[in-house]
């Protein structure tokens, strides 16, 4: 996992704005979108679910990615991970 | 792949739509899912039902409030959760025989589309046999 710092830092391939749904929507976006990227790079989804936090990282430990963190923003939040 | 099997005997949007929801976090894993609609959820899948907005199997008088709340999270409609999960996943969708004849429902066009086939309630089991995760909803 990296710092928030870090993660406010890095370079995103692909960015979800899943913001305004509720779950599952912003795991099947995520899920949609990690088939946009290619191994190696980096996709951020912005959430303002609370199940999602806890959702994504056990989807990419289940599928392989690295979760790397997730950074808080004023009503919503971002995750940031690494395709496997 | 792991499999889930779902006996879906409830009919009321409430539980579709947490029939919906858990397809979807099948589909978000990769799962293979088998749907097995039988009685009241028949009923529902039947094309002129599942084209309405449906009554709830719990607490109906909650019935404004849940539709309201739905709309307030942008919540799917059952339907298209599952409509998803299929673009998303495998997910194999049959209506038991006996349970679609009780609605009327005599061959797979006198439901909603998302059903693949009719099937008899051996298929079930044997399904529900080998599944990974058996869910009766």
């Amino acid at each position: 996992m990296l710092s928030a710092d870090e993660l406010k830092n890095i370079t995103s391939h692909r960015t979800v704005d899943a913001r305004g749904t509720a779950c599952p929507g912003p795991l099947l976006e995520a899920k949609k979108a990690i088939g946009t990227i290619q191994s190696g790079q980096i996709m951020e989804v912005y959430s303002s679910d609370e199940g999602t936090k806890r959702d994504i990282p056990k989807w990419c430990q289940k599928k392989g990615h690295d979760y790397l963190g997730v950074v808080e923003e004023p009503g919503y939040f971002k995750i940031f991970l690494k395709k496997k | 792949m792991s499999k889930m099997v779902i006996g879906l005997f409830s009919g009321g949007v409430d539980r579709l739509t947490g029939a919906g929801i858990i397809v979807s976090g099948a589909a978000a894993n990769d799962m293979d899912v088998e749907i097995f609609v039988l009685l009241m959820g028949a009923r529902s899948f039947k094309r002129e039902i599942a084209a309405g907005q449906g009554e709830l199997s719990e607490s109906p008088h909650l019935k404004d409030e849940f539709t309201a709340a739905l709309d307030k999270h942008k919540v799917k409609k059952w339907t298209e959760f599952l409509r998803e999960a299929k673009e998303l996943t495998h997910v194999r969708i049959h209506i038991c025989g006996l349970a679609g004849k009780l609605w009327g429902g005599e061959k797979i066009h006198d439901f909603v589309d998302l059903a693949d086939d009719i099937c008899g309630i051996s298929e079930y089991i044997y399904a529900a046999e080998e599944a990974d995760v058996h869910l009766f909803i």
